[in-house]
């Protein structure tokens, strides 16, 4: 073999053993001890892990990310494919629309934030929506009540994604064959039935790609609730990647930030392999 | 230049770039690599994080007028406040870090002094001869050397404008029972009594904490709770939050959604009557406003408990492995000086008081009132995450914005706090 092409093969190997492999295989390491970032890290075994049982925020925060994966995930398929099947059809002036909806993904999730920030705060855009509608007893601290503050984030949250899920969806759509749909249509199917025996099976491989992105994205959502609420208040809205945050660089528990991004990463391992498993089952 | 040679160049660059990063070592051992800005040659880095525009330009005044005196040249790198928080471990075990440190001094400055991170500047001190007893002691690491010069301190105070205080008819409170009397009659005119803002500032709250642990359990009792040695379930801090309760109708019930910089401008706007806050709120105010301002001292609730008062004292200390210890020390002594500091107060907000005690302060009634407020102290308190640590301070935010929230569930708040405490004393 060329040693250029040796070279290739090796060079990006190396690197990334050295920055993603090695830092991974110390974070399983760290895991197990408790560190604080200043004195040499103590082995405790599987004490983390224990702790994390009888630990009340890592409970909430587990909790919450299954609300997140289910109401983030599953609105956003949800509302991206419903998007991308009402702006699918080429119409006068259905490219404002389909940019208004993707506009959002072009900006910063951390400018994002700061601007529903605005709306939701006390008198705020969101309050006097409410008030205008005479649902006034509805106002509320919406950031700042432990009742809403994780369901005030993920609106702005969705409000993004829908974009760029629609946006795949539309690509699927437009690799369907036109002809099944004539062929249907002359068979008297009715436009549910299209939908449902002609467009979805035809979308199989967009799912697996859109199910993976919302998996992805949302175990590693982070920036939009750490600039909303930063988890808080008193961790009503903390995720399991804001805990592994603040218990790392505020607390300075190293040992136990390490213990959960383990967990956060056999959770999403244990997603995406569930999720391929079926895939190939259903293949074969 | 040809191709083959560029290919070669490039592939020796990235084997370089490998190999250097597989010297640092392991971030498992005590010394955790990268380059902190760390300083080169025979110039200082000052890491600083006095990142608001005022205290910015005054430490740039500050530095540009030592470099004028000749000897080492110093480099300021400027950092986000809350990114030198959670960098500064980093910065103190790295192979090179940078020289000098803006931070705060007692507990928090010792506890790096324990770990052997410091340097010891006992010798700077021997040229400080004039400064207090409680700035010596605040100073001093739990070895008895010296670790922090201290430069400036500002106060905590009940602040109001004096125009709305006439405007009401209300004087201010000495006593807890006057103090309740006057929120009484604040919130008579529709106007919440007492501001707060805990949006993104949560922290604010534990100056309420701080206060009333020292005026009714006693700063010695406050200490000892916060290094690890109480327990907050104890009945005596639960009395704090029993006070507390009596004056929970009259927070602004806004005030939980937003920062602290909020609550001044509701304050100076005349939508709260008065905010418990640490002088450096005059950063975000604007100047006409501020000659309306004036504060009164946290109520006395126990008259027989000595009065303590918060008076967070910040100043500078040193990387043990700083390459040029003569320098850096000689940078320190001049920092320590009455000229330097007033440099620094004279170009920041102002409400400062510098530390040195033949130093000016700003001329004004209220730092007056501020400084003999601080002087007449039996005890002097830092703040909450001060005189504990940066890693305590997330556990009370959760544990006081919830007492906030549901008075209620104080004891089950107070069992948790001491959960999360304990884990952190553990760590």
């Amino acid at each position: 073999m060329s040693p250029l092409i040796l070279a290739f093969v090796l060079v990006p190997f190396v690197i990334e053993a050295i920055w993603v492999f090695w830092p991974a295989l110390q974070g399983f390491w760290l895991a197990l001890t408790s560190w604080d970032g200043l004195s040499a890290p103590r082995f405790v075994g599987f004490g983390n892990f224990s702790d994390m049982v009888s630990d009340p925020i890592f409970r909430t925060a587990l909790k919450n990310t299954a609300i997140w994966l289910v109401l983030f995930g599953g609105l956003s398929v949800v509302g991206g494919f419903g998007m991308a099947l009402l702006l699918q059809k080429e119409r006068r002036g259905v490219g404002i629309y389909r940019a208004a909806l993707f506009t959002p993904v072009v900006f910063s999730l951390v400018v994002t934030a700061l601007i529903w920030r605005v709306f939701y705060q006390p008198d705020g855009l969101v309050d006097t929506v409410f008030r205008s509608v005479g649902l006034g007893n509805f106002v509320r601290p919406w950031l700042a009540d432990p009742d809403t503050a994780l369901y005030a984030v993920i609106v702005p949250a969705l409000w993004r994604q829908i974009g760029y899920v629609m946006v795949l969806y539309l690509a699927g759509l437009k690799a369907v064959d036109p002809a099944l749909y004539e062929a249907a249509k002359v068979d008297g199917a009715s436009a549910w039935q299209r939908t449902r025996y002609v467009t979805l099976p035809q979308l199989k491989g967009v799912n697996s790609v859109v199910l993976s992105v919302i998996v992805i994205d949302s175990l590693r959502s982070f920036d939009i609730v750490w600039s909303m609420t930063k988890g808080g208040p008193y961790h009503s809205s903390e995720l399991l990647s804001t805990y592994m945050y603040s218990t790392a660089f505020q607390s300075t528990q190293l040992g136990y930030a390490s213990a959960l991004a383990v967990i956060i990463f056999l959770l999403a391992l244990a997603v995406i392999l569930g999720y391929l498993i079926r895939a190939f089952r259903e293949e074969a | 230049m040809t191709l083959a040679a560029d290919r070669r160049t490039f592939l020796k660059g990235l084997g370089l770039l490998g190999a250097a990063t597989l010297v640092p070592g392991c971030a498992t051992s005590a010394q955790s690599p990268g380059n902190s800005g760390g300083s080169t040659g025979g110039e200082l880095a000052l890491q600083s994080n006095l990142s608001s525009e005022q205290a910015k330009a005054a430490m740039e005044k500050l530095v540009a007028a030592y470099n004028k005196t000749g000897g080492s040249q110093v480099k300021l790198n400027t950092v986000a406040a809350e990114i030198f928080r959670t960098q500064l471990p980093t910065y103190l075990t790295s192979t090179n870090p940078p020289d000098v440190y803006t931070w705060y001094a007692g507990s928090v400055a010792n506890s790096y002094a324990k770990k052997d991170l410091l340097l010891d500047v006992t010798s700077v001190w021997d040229s400080m001869g004039n400064y207090s007893k409680a700035m010596q002691t605040l100073s001093t690491s739990s070895a008895g050397q010296k670790i922090f010069v201290p430069t400036s301190y500002y106060w905590w105070g009940m602040f109001y404008r004096k125009s709305n205080f006439a405007k009401w008819g209300v004087t201010p409170p000495k006593t807890w029972d006057e103090f309740v009397a006057v929120c009484k009659t604040i919130q008579s005119k529709g106007i919440p009594p007492i501001g707060i803002g805990l949006g993104d500032t949560p922290w604010v709250a534990s100056a309420w904490f701080d206060y009333l642990n020292i005026r009714i359990n006693g700063a010695p009792f406050h200490r000892k709770l916060l290094a690890g040695e109480g327990d907050f379930t104890d009945p005596k801090v639960k009395a704090v939050f029993t006070k507390w309760r009596e004056v929970l109708p009259y927070f602004d019930p806004k005030g939980k959604s937003f920062p602290f910089q909020e609550a001044t401008s509701a304050l100076l706007g005349g939508k709260t009557g008065m905010f418990l806050i640490g002088t450096f709120f005059a950063d975000s105010a604007p100047k006409d406003a501020l000659d309306d301002i004036d504060f009164f001292q946290f109520p006395i609730i126990d008259p027989a408990v000595p009065v303590a008062e918060e008076a967070p004292t910040d100043g500078y200390f040193a990387s043990k492995k700083a390459k040029d210890p003569d320098a850096v020390k000689k940078f320190l002594t001049w920092l320590a000086t009455a000229e330097a500091q007033n440099i620094y107060v004279q170009s920041s907000s102002g409400t400062a008081i510098p530390a040195n005690p033949d130093g000016k302060s700003a001329d004004t009634a209220l730092v007056k009132k501020g400084k003999a407020m601080i002087e007449n102290a039996a005890e002097i308190t830092q703040f909450f995450n001060r005189d504990s640590s940066d890693a305590l301070q997330p556990t009370a935010d959760a544990a006081l914005t919830k007492f906030l929230d549901k008075p209620d569930q104080i004891d089950q708040i107070l069992k948790d706090w001491q959960a999360a405490a304990q884990k952190v004393f553990k760590a």
